[in-house]
Order: C-alpha cells, then structure tokens, then sequence
C-alpha cells in the first residue's frame, strides 16, 4: 500500500520530465537513426568522416578532458586546505568560492576578454616588459576557451572535494604519518584514495560543464574555434539545418556518458571500494 | 638510566596559557605507564608531545640519549594507538597492518611473513581480507594494535583504546594488551581517565591534574598512599580533615579534636589535611575506649549491595562512611566513628 502512494508522489515530476524532456530528446534523436523506414548510422559516419566536424568533435573532448585534468589538480590542494582550516575560515573560504558562481557567465566570460585580448591587459604587461615585441593572439585559441572554463568551473570541483574531506577523519592522517609516511605521501596514500567519491562527482559535474557550455567558448573561441556546442547553435540558428543540429547532440550525449564511464573506471582504480 | 624522559615540557597553544607546565616524566624500558587524569588534565597532550603531533614550546624530550624533540612524526617509528583506531577505511585488514612495513620499503615476502604472523599473534589471521566496516569494535581494535606493534616501534603509545568498547569486551582487551606488551617487552605509555583500568595494567601510573603530573609511582602506592589531596580524591577517598600539627604523630583538628596519625611523610606544610577512606572507618560502641574517635549522627544511608553508606554529620564537617550489613542504623541514630591512625593519610 505504501508504495503505491510512492508511486503517486514520483507521479508529477515523472510526467513533467516525460513530456519535457523524455519526449523531446527521443524525438529529435530518433529520426537521425532513421533513412525513410531502415535504420541507418550514415548521419553519424558522415559526421565523423568530415574533416571539419571531426576537428570540433576533438577539439571538444579535448578542452574538456584538460579543463577537468586542470580543475582536479588545481582543486584537490585547496579543497584539502579549506576543508582543514577551521570552522569559522572554511566558511569563509567555502563563500568566496562560491561567490563567482553568482556572477553571470557571459560577464565573468567578457572579464577574460578584456585580459586576454589584443589590447588586453595580458598583452599590454607583456609588451611593457619587453618580453614579446608585438601583441600575441590570446583571445580565440583553444587555451582562451580553456582557461575560461577551468575559472568557471573550478568551483564545481572545489565544493564537491571539501563536501567529502570534511568528513575524513583526522587521526586517519596522524596514523598514516605514525606508520612512516611522510605528510605528502600520507595524502596520496589515504586522503586521495578516501576522497574519490568528491572527485568522481566533481570531475563529472566540470566535464558535462565543460563539454556542453555556450557562452564561454563562443565569446572567447568565437567561430574560428568551434566546439559541439557552438555548432548547434550555428547550425540551428544560423543554417536552419534541425537534422544537423540533433545528430551532433546526440554524439555529446552519448560522448558524455562515455566519459563519465571512463572517469568512474579511473577512480576506482584509486580506490576500490568506493568508501 | 631510563628510556625516555620529558624534560620541563612547556606546551601552549595560544602562546599565554600553558596546557602542560614543567612537565617531567621518566620511563624506563619495557615498562607500561598510564597517564591518569580527568578530561583536560593533559593526558592526551602529554602522549601527543611524545608522538611528535605537538611541539612543544619549551623543554626537552630525550629517548636513548637522542634528542627527539623536533624528530617530525614519521621518523619516530612509534606505534599509536587511537581511541577511534583510525584504521584505514578503504584498506583491508591485511593491507593496513602492512600499511608500516609498506613504508619502510620492506619486500613483499616478507611483509607477508610479517603481518601473517602479527595477525596471528592477535587472532585476525581468519579475517585478513576483510575491510575495517566489516569488523566488531574488538576486532577493529586488535587490527589497530598489530598494525602499531608489526613495525616493531620503540614506543607504543595507547590513546584510551578502550573507551569505545563495551563493559565486557574492556575487561577481556585490557588483559590482551597487557599480555601482547609483556610478550613483546615494548615500553609502553598508556592514556586513560579509568582508574581501575590504569592501575590493573600498569607497571607505574602519573596521576595528571591541570598540566602537572601530581604523582608518579606504582598502582600500590597511590592507592595507599597518595601524596595530595587530588590524587587522594581520585582514588576514592572521600573525607577530609583539615589538621595542624602539634608535635611528632599529634594533630589537632577544628575545634581542639586531637589525632593520632602514624605517618611516614615529612610535614612541612603549616596546614595539612588527613584524608580517610569511607571504608576504613568504623562505627563503634560508644564506650569504645579507642584514640581517634568522633561524636555524629546518621544523615543519609545509602544502601549499595555489599554494605550501605552513611553521611554522617560531625563536628567536623560530613564524613562518608561505608558500614557492614549486620549491622544497620537508620537517620537520626548517635554513633561513634573510630578513624584508625594508621589508616589516616596525610596530603
């Protein structure tokens, strides 16, 4: 009896998300599969054999794949410090990691381009020291779109790692040092390995990001380095061209879920039984 | 020439107020020593100062003649013990005894030769693969002594391992670890606020009080014998009298009351006290021609199985006492207490 009531509360975010997300997704997914009545891949193998689609197609992954790899390694340390600073301090720290996450990306996005573009303030310091001669192109690189995502995501990272190292314990880490290891290899040896639950969610959570976010590879890569996601949108919006649109939405979906596969994997290598 | 010595260990952690002052302590090799104390006394502190987690702002602590202040934790090779046992939860009980010897660079044969025969030793061998989760309380608790004493530390340092153990299991654990150390002959520095549980293991015991150790001797000797108030009253005694001393074994209490006292401690002090168990004090006839007797009457009795206790009301203040079934006396009854004067300690 009491389940069915469960049943009953799931009902309405159940049929919200069948109706508006579900249906929509299935419907713009499954006519790419389909050539008159037969099934067939020839949207996808065209996609890939094109020189130029294949080019986005990587040039995603592998943005994403080093914002994520730069997050971890720039997230792990602080995460580690804020979740052992007191309880006063974390607080503090937790807010101002926070606090750019409530900032709009297109204006947290338009604050690099006034850093990295050619009369920015990068370029500028660099050609008063004298160490170039002319201005570099910083702006519309693969690296200008990196470095946005990895401050936009960054936060993502740190707040899902101090969620999980708060609550290792801290004679765990004496105990490791009492045994021998000195203070960096107790960390790889026990708070690494116990803090994988953060990094599994963190790295998923900066990936999707990274992968599927708009405004910042457009406004810093602009349409001379495109990613999947820019490419929709021109494909929608500016060639009309729906079909296109689904079938590259479809390969970040499943690119997604293949990633955060790989990422579990990896992690459980460091720790095996996921406590 | 003892093992290690605390040497005026000054520990502070807001730079103005000491947590441990002019601390000093000596152990010799192979002996267990508990440090005794109610919470905040410094107990915890005191073996933190050993395991190098705390630096101590002033003082010395020396071990074989080697100056190990400032040693950082690793290079100590201590093995401790912690009250929440700090077993590594994603390790298996194998990987974590073995977690040392790792450290060490030691082979992989013979880590396994080494932790098979600890785990044996401690009875786990059965359960070598299993992870900490899947372990009772006592068996979590054997895996965190092998896991110290398979690196074949100096010191075994014992943060209140037992006190997240119930009643039963403390009493059969207390005696293991007992056995385990004289077995290994490892000096060991035992934390703990029970006192039975202290002195039924311990070689010596440092009663701590507010930073400063106030006595250090063998179990037998603070029990019968305590050198201060604090101490007396840790080890349950109950009544004191405040005293001046008149001459030789002559003490007059308030109000003129005169005690004989046989005493070995030297009196220097202007005001002592005389401090009495309630078991050894006696209700007595009251034409018992006996020294040391008192006037007073029952206040509250208290009945606690083997015997009742009374408060009795004299004129010297209340005084606690524990009197024998066969005879029983009820609120409001006169009575004469004999406090033997060998049994009246000084402090």
């Amino acid at each position: 009896m009491k389940k069915k009531w469960a049943y009953l509360l799931m009902a309405p975010g159940l049929i919200v998300i069948v109706a508006f997300l579900i249906i929509p997704i299935l419907s713009s997914i499954l006519p790419t599969f389909h050539d008159g009545d037969s099934l067939t891949f020839s949207s996808y193998t065209d996609f890939f054999k094109d020189s130029y689609y294949n080019q986005i197609f990587m040039r995603t992954l592998r943005i994403s794949i080093i914002t994520v790899v730069i997050c971890a390694i720039l997230g792990v340390p602080t995460a580690y410090f804020v979740s052992k600073s007191n309880k006063k301090i974390r607080g503090i720290l937790i807010a101002c990691t926070i606090f750019p996450l409530l900032t709009n990306s297109v204006i947290r996005s338009f604050a690099w381009i006034t850093i990295l573009g050619r009369n920015g303030v990068l370029n500028n310091a660099l050609l008063t020291l004298n160490l170039i001669a002319e201005p570099k192109r910083l702006l519309y690189t693969e690296g200008a779109i990196i470095v946005g995502s990895v401050y936009l995501f960054l936060p993502l990272m740190i707040v899902s790692l101090v969620g999980v190292m708060e609550n290792i314990e801290g004679e765990l880490f004496e105990a490791a040092e009492s045994l021998g290891a000195s203070k960096i290899k107790a960390f790889f040896k026990v708070i690494l390995p116990l803090s994988v639950p953060g990094l599994i969610v963190g790295c998923v959570l900066v990936f999707t990001g990274a992968a599927s976010a708009y405004t910042t590879p457009q406004l810093l890569g602009g349409n001379r380095k495109m990613v999947l996601s820019t490419l929709i949108y021109q494909q929608t919006m500016t060639l009309g061209d729906w079909y296109g649109a689904s079938v590259v939405a479809t390969i970040m979906i499943v690119t997604s879920i293949l990633v955060m596969g790989t990422i579990n994997r990896l992690a459980a290598k460091l720790n095996e039984r996921g406590v | 020439m003892p093992l290690l010595s605390l040497k005026n260990i000054d520990v502070s952690y807001d730079g103005k107020t000491n947590i441990l002052e002019k601390l000093n302590l000596s152990i010799n090799k192979g002996e267990l020593v508990s440090l005794l104390g109610p919470s905040g006394c410094g107990k915890t502190t005191t073996l933190r100062v050993i395991a190098g987690f705390i630096e101590p702002v002033g003082g010395q602590f020396i071990l074989e003649d080697q100056n190990f202040t400032k040693i950082p934790v690793h290079k100590r090779n201590f093995g401790i013990v912690f009250q929440s046992y700090a077993l590594f939860p994603h390790l298996t009980v194998f990987d974590n005894v073995a977690f040392g010897l790792k450290m060490k660079k030691i082979s992989k044969d013979k880590i396994k030769d080494l932790v098979d025969s600890i785990l044996n030793t401690v009875d786990l061998s059965s359960l070598s693969q299993r992870y900490p989760k899947e372990l009772s309380g006592g068996q979590r608790q054997r895996v965190a002594i092998a896991r110290a004493l398979v690196i074949e530390p100096k010191l075994l340092l014992l943060d209140e391992p037992l006190s997240n153990l119930d009643a039963k299991l403390r009493l059969k654990m207390r005696v293991e670890i007992k056995k385990l150390q004289r077995q290994m002959g490892i000096t060991t520095v035992f934390v703990t606020h029970d006192q039975e549980e202290c002195f039924s293991i311990s070689d010596k015991v440092a009663v701590m009080n507010a930073g400063e150790i106030e006595q250090f001797d063998t179990p037998e000797n603070i029990y019968s014998n305590p050198s201060t108030e604090f101490v007396a009253r840790f080890v349950g005694f109950e009544n004191f009298i405040d005293l001046s001393n008149i001459s030789g074994n002559e003490f007059h209490a308030k109000g003129g009351k005169k005690f004989t006292i046989n005493s070995n401690r030297d009196i220097t002090k202007e005001n002592i006290k005389g401090t009495i168990r309630p078991d050894d004090i006696e209700i007595v006839d009251e034409n018992s021609n006996k020294e040391n007797l008192i006037d007073g009457s029952i206040d509250v009795r208290t009945y606690l199985g083997k015997s009742y206790q009374y408060n009795i009301k004299t004129d010297l203040g209340t005084l606690v006492v524990n009197g024998s079934n066969n005879n029983v006396y009820s609120q409001g009854d006169n009575i004469k207490l004999y406090l033997p004067s060998s049994k009246i300690i000084l402090v």
